[in-house]
């Protein structure tokens, strides 16, 4: 270094000399960040209108519940935000599907209380924890069959249904997948979401081909974009679609 | 077995290990290398996530400290020489991997129309 070359130290007057070096590297220092910022988020799709539905109140619904592949519940006493003969999936709170044993009440009516989540025509409900979530009623019931519509060739993203519905902001993609992967193994449903509408539908409910929760060979396609052969089925007004690791690949 | 399910059976051997360490560890190992904590065992709860995580780094600084080649002088000196190399390694790797993972980028199958490939459900290949 120069004898009596200007020496930069944080809590010393600057010295002169170091006044335009410093405007002008902490202009483009600021300008990169702006630039990197608007860049990194002009690069993302828009997330679209989505979310947790707290200004709706706390929802308490009556239906029969169906545990499998993931928990259902089959409206027949509704809210002034949920229909009657609406059919929506169960979650709880955080990265938790329900810890209801769901299997002991599958055919029974329940009540359920929560909070929706929502996005366009795709619903769900995080219920409270234990019984005052879901209270088993002593009324009888019927579970609704299921009406198998197919086989189908579908292209689209396997996400979890909860951040998808507007949990997280945006809820699905590449940049997703960590997150999505661990709400699934928190048993949340999965959801597939349709380059184009099936039967109306764009959203369809994920499971394995056996009628079970999603196999684990499956996440490694969550997240991006893939073609898959599967069964799909109508459960309600929700469609089902049941999918086996070997039907699925990812687009190119 | 593919890259997702070889990461769930990594989390779980690394867990299974992590808890036997930390079992073993909090039980028998900290009483020995720290003087401090003898006597003392609420706070030892407060330790199992981070042992879960980080058993190898146990491992290494209790072999360390219970052969008596601890030299904390030398423990605490900043790695100062490496610095130059990592800023360097960081400017040129963090926009690498951003423009890689842009061009990797798919797109949207947005023309793709549902096609029904049967009216029965299919049998499962």
């Amino acid at each position: 270094m120069k004898e009596n070359a200007p020496f930069f130290v944080g809590y010393l007057k600057i010295p002169a000399k170091l006044h335009g070096f410093l405007i002008k590297v902490s202009v483009i220092i600021f300008a990169s960040f702006v630039a990197g910022a608007f860049l990194a988020g002009a690069s993302q799709d828009d997330p679209g209108k989505a979310g947790f539905r707290f200004d709706f109140g706390r929802q308490k619904l009556k239906g029969v519940l169906e545990a499998n592949p993931y928990p259902l519940l089959h409206v027949i006493s509704g809210s002034d935000r949920i229909d009657a003969g609406q059919t929506i999936m169960l979650t709880a709170q955080g990265k938790s599907g329900i810890m209801t044993d769901t299997n002991a009440l599958n055919g029974r009516v329940v009540e359920a209380t929560g909070v929706i989540v929502r996005r366009g025509d795709l619903d769900m409900l995080q219920v409270l924890p234990g019984q005052r979530g879901i209270k088993p009623t002593n009324e009888a019931s019927i579970l609704p069959a299921s009406e198998p519509l197919g086989r189908w060739r579908l292209q689209g993203e396997i996400c979890d249904g909860k951040c998808l519905a507007g949990a997280m902001q945006p809820g699905r993609g590449l940049a997703h997948k960590a997150c999505a992967n661990l709400c699934l193994l928190g048993d949340i449903p999965p959801v597939f979401v349709s380059s184009k509408p099936v039967e109306g539908e764009e959203f369809l409910m994920v499971g394995g081909a056996d009628g079970g929760m999603l196999p684990r060979e499956l996440y490694h396609f969550v997240g991006q974009f893939v073609e898959i052969e599967a069964n799909v089925e109508r459960r309600g007004d929700l469609l089902v679609v049941l999918v086996e690791a070997e039907n699925v690949k990812v687009i190119k | 077995m593919n890259e997702a399910e070889a990461v769930f059976l990594f989390v779980k051997i690394w867990s299974a290990v992590g808890t036997v360490i930390a079992l073993v560890f909090l039980t028998v190992g900290i009483d020995r290398i720290d003087e401090d904590a003898r006597g003392a065992y609420v706070f030892r709860l407060l330790l199992i996530p981070g042992i879960l995580f980080l058993w190898p780094l146990v491992i290494w600084r209790w072999m360390i400290l219970e052969t008596g080649r601890d030299r904390w002088l030398n423990r605490h000196k900043p790695p100062r020489e490496a610095h130059f190399w990592v800023a360097v390694l960081f400017a040129v790797a963090i926009p690498a991997i951003m423009l890689l993972g842009l061009s990797q980028r798919q797109q949207w199958p947005s023309e793709f129309e549902p096609q029904q490939l049967s009216v029965e459900q299919g049998e499962i290949q």
